[in-house]
């Protein structure tokens, strides 16, 4: 037993006083999810009990309890149009955006780009963490009458009439594409990019043309990007009164607008608080129905 | 130099026991390797001796001391993890240094023990590089070098050598082992890798299913497997099973023998495939045909049907370069003394 | 088909930058009614000096994200820490109420805060605010601090432990080093977020104090002149600044610690 590392063996032993481990678990979880409760949950309830109340609790005013806030769509039949309006720009979106957003992947993972992948994945993703706000305000600047659409028409075919369409519906679609492609191009390309070439190439060798191959190949592995990319686009455009308010003008009435406006200016909100709700429970079935599918796509 | 004692330990996850009631002494100065396939328990066991884990019931004791509720990090152990764990953002030295800075040891004396540890793993000259610059046996010395630096009173290897390839795993084997003959800490290792196991160790403990189904010599347990498991897991191994009447057992008309068999009672008997040879020459004997010749050049591999059906594996020398025919009869034999009684 | 794919990707950047490209070109237009042709004028970008509610909710906004970041990015690595590195009933559950913060429209997330905050007393602007902004930043940065935990090993603070170090001292001194990259990026991700959101702040402002997006958003509402294109030009490219800053981050942080 020759010169071996010296055997000093101090002493380390710090007697028993070792706090239990729930206690640093809970030190460190606490703060982030007490707040949370405080700023997410607890209003999300408190919200719950303001749908059922018949006026806001403003001053010494007399507030009593009523199933009544959820019976707008009996009561005010006009709102069965809004909602059909709501849903039809964010089915119109989601599909648009399903559709382009694929393609863009598919043109992403397959046209041999190389390294120049990640450039054109960023070009796309970059508007995406830019402010909504300022890129739907920027469509007004082309699409209004007389602005840079009428501008590159009207140098083309001097003689044409405006082709401006701020304030309608089709704008209202036109801003929430623009809005949320870039995330149906990310969920759709990890889906495709995960697909091995060697499986495409078995395909070719057996003699499939490229229709089979996106058909029975390309589409259904890709399902699980393109389903979780139309949730995450379908959930937020739905909720959307932004985007309706500033590019649809009076066109421009939806579900998010009439929460907003009882919000903001009717100041009826237990109104707005059950229509929020009700909103809320559509989201909640949207997320329930394809949770399978979202948690295998965040296991990717 | 201190003795490991391991006392009833039982350890369990969700309801199902991973270890069940284990008693192990690991003699002071000595090299055991915990052998078992996956989900056997054995690096529950080991992570149980560091101090990862606490057992549900039983005892640890290192060096007389009762560690059981002592955390790891006052154990005074040495490590050595599968991936090595190298800190990625610390050089050799700091990695080396770092048990001995938490034990106070810091300038010089910490500089001069580091040198000291890097020239036994034979890795001087390398302190200043960083981790992601050394090769896989580099990285696997310098997770050694950093465990035996502490002067720890045991040390613990789980599959250290795993993730290297066969002819550096062969190196690295013979390295250990001197490095541990040199220091002569107490050792437990971890493997699934039989012939590793016997090369290494003074003794081998076999696990199957969180129980120590044998522990003894490597020679012993290859020579006496005491489970049909073990036999099986440590080496290969033919069985044959039968009713003991007059000190042997019949298998489709051959008499079996071996010492000492229970008359009357229900055996397996277990044959290592390198002690029957290919002829009438011993007391044992039954008739087989070839199915298969594996040629592996110094030897042969024989897969064979004997008796009932019944699969047998045969080693020869590839002594006369005769390779018997798919189809051919033979007569295989071997000594009573060489046929071994095992449990179930 | 390869080249048809590089042309289709060409002209959806151009979709996705045609609108941002021309509303940066007309805050450097000369009329006020954003008539063209252009004509080039640094008009507006003086003028905005000149506004100072303009000013004064882009400095609001600033303070704000930079107040949020402080306090969204320890507690959420705190938090990332607990539900990747230690075992305790419920983990699973925990991680899923990361989601509805991120998951459900702020529209229903902003009001609902409204009505908790204006009963409960706790009031809006400011303070209200920083509430709301930290917990939308929170889930970003577990998120974001959690896959950077999952590149580094367990074993790491395991041998640590082996060789003497408290768990504390293993992670200050062995985890905390390895994980700066992608706490430095949480830290950007929460300072934009915040920096970012209009919904929740339009609910929770008072005419008092709004932040730049709110101040925006009232202006196209009441008729806006190019400076709001200007200071909206500001905005973006700072949001694009610390996005590209983080990809760069963490892009550096994947590859020190994987090689």
């Amino acid at each position: 037993m020759s010169a071996g590392p010296a055997t000093t063996a101090p002493a380390l032993n710090m007697g028993g006083r070792r706090l239990p481990p729930w206690v640093a678990t809970t030190a460190l979880l606490l703060p982030a999810y007490g707040w949370l409760m405080i700023a997410i949950f607890l209003p999300l309830g408190a919200m719950f009990l303001f749908s059922f109340m018949t006026a806001t609790p403003i001053g010494t005013k007399e507030i009593g309890y009523t199933f009544d806030q959820y019976k707008i769509f009996f009561t005010q039949p006009y709102m069965w149009q809004v909602a059909s309006w709501t849903f039809q720009i964010a089915f119109a979106t989601t599909l648009i955006c399903a559709v382009t957003g694929f393609l863009a992947a598919l043109a992403l993972a397959r046209s041999g780009l190389g390294r120049s992948q990640w450039v054109f994945l960023i070009l796309i993703l970059l508007p995406f963490w830019t402010n909504g706000l300022v890129r739907i305000f920027s469509w007004t600047m082309v699409i209004r009458e007389g602005g840079f659409l009428d501008a590159v028409v009207q140098f083309i075919l001097p003689e044409a009439a405006s082709v401006g369409f701020l304030y309608s519906r089709p704008a209202i679609v036109l801003g929430l594409v623009h809005g949320y492609l870039p995330y149906m191009v990310l969920t759709c390309y990890i889906a495709i990019s995960t697909i091995d070439d060697a499986i495409v190439e078995a395909a070719e060798s057996l003699g499939a043309r490229w229709w089979t191959i996106l058909g029975r190949i390309l589409i259904p592995m890709a399902a699980p990007g393109l389903i979780a990319g139309s949730v995450l686009i379908f959930v937020p455009v739905v909720g959307a009164f932004m985007e309706p308010r500033i590019l649809g003008g009076p066109q421009g009435v939806t579900l998010g607008t009439v929460i907003e406006d009882s919000f903001t200016q009717g100041f009826n909100w237990p109104q707005g608080a059950a229509l929020s709700f009700m909103l809320l429970a559509v989201v909640l079935a949207i997320f329930a129905t394809f949770s399978g599918v979202l948690r295998r796509n965040a296991e990717l | 130099m201190s003795d490991v004692k391991l006392t009833g330990i039982a350890k369990s996850y969700g309801g199902s026991p991973v270890l069940t009631d284990i008693t192990v002494d690991f003699p002071s100065g000595s090299f055991t390797s915990l052998l078992g396939p996956s989900g056997s328990g054995k690096t529950t066991l080991l992570r149980i001796i560091a101090g990862f884990i606490t057992p549900e019931a039983g005892q640890v004791t290192i060096g007389g001391e009762d560690v059981t509720r002592i955390p790891v990090w006052a154990r005074n152990i040495g490590m050595v993890f599968q991936s090595y764990a190298l800190f990625p953002h610390m050089n050799v030295r700091d990695n080396v240094a770092f048990g001995l800075g938490r034990r106070g040891v810091k300038g010089a004396e910490a500089k001069r023990r580091v040198d000291e540890a890097l020239e036994m793993v034979r890795l001087p000259g390398f302190a200043e590089r960083l981790p992601k610059q050394l090769s896989g046996g580099q990285q696997q010395r310098v997770a050694m070098a950093r465990a035996i630096v502490t002067g720890p009173k045991v040390l613990l290897l789980d599959e250290p050598l795993s993730a290297l390839d066969r002819r550096l795993r062969q190196e690295m084997q013979v390295e250990l082992l001197s490095l541990q003959r040199e220091i002569g800490v107490t050792t437990i290792f971890v493997t699934h890798d039989q012939e590793e196991a016997l090369t290494l160790s003074d003794q081998v403990a076999i696990l199957d299913r969180g129980r120590i189904v044998q522990m003894g010599a490597p020679a012993a347990i290859y020579e006496r497997p005491a489970t049909r498991f073990a036999a099986e897991f440590l080496g290969d191994a033919n069985f044959f099973a039968g009713l003991v009447e007059g000190g042997a057992i019949t298998v489709a008309a051959h008499r079996i023998s071996a010492p000492g068999l229970p008359e009357g009672r229900e055996v397996t008997l277990a044959v290592r495939p390198e002690k029957i040879s290919l002829d009438a020459t011993h007391e044992n004997q039954v008739r087989a045909k070839v199915l298969n010749a594996i040629y592996a050049g110094a030897n042969l591999t024989y897969l064979m049907e004997g008796p009932g059906g019944q699969r047998l594996k045969v080693f020869a020398q590839n002594s006369d370069g005769v390779i018997l025919p798919n189809g051919a009869e033979v007569t295989l034999s071997w000594p009573a003394a060489h046929t071994i009684l095992v449990e179930g | 088909m390869k080249a048809f794919g590089r042309v289709y990707l060409c002209l959806l950047i151009f979709f996705l930058y045609l609108p941002i490209g021309v509303m940066i070109a007309m805050g450097f237009n000369a009329s006020p009614y954003y008539q063209l042709p252009f004509e080039f004028s640094t008009r507006w970008w003086h003028e905005l000096w000149q506004n100072a509610e303009l000013l004064e909710a882009g400095k609001n906004s600033v303070i704000v994200a930079i107040i949020v970041t402080l306090i969204a990015t320890p507690v959420g690595t705190a938090a990332a820490v607990a539900l990747h590195r230690r075992e305790f009933p419920g983990r699973n559950f925990l991680r899923v109420m990361l989601l509805p913060p991120i998951a459900i429209p702020w529209l229903i997330t902003g009001t609902a805060m409204l009505v908790m905050f204006y009963w409960s007393g706790i009031g809006r602007g400011f303070h209200a605010m920083l509430i709301g902004h930290v917990a939308l930043a929170i889930p970003y940065v577990v998120l974001v601090v959690s896959t950077g935990l999952q590149t580094i090993r367990q074993d790491l603070e395991e041998a640590a432990m082996s060789l003497g170090a408290t768990p504390l001292f293993a992670f200050f001194r062995v985890t905390l080093p390895l994980l700066t990259p992608s706490i430095i990026g949480a830290a950007l991700f929460a300072f934009a977020v915040s920096l970012d959101q209009f919904v929740i702040s339009y609910f929770l402002a008072t005419p008092g104090y709004t932040t730049l997006p709110v101040k925006i958003y009232s202006a196209i509402r009441k008729g806006f002149t190019p400076d709001i294109n200007i200071i909206s030009t500001v905005l973006l490219l700072a949001s694009m600044a610390l996005v590209l800053i983080y990809f760069i981050f963490s892009k550096f942080g994947a590859k020190d610690v994987r090689r």
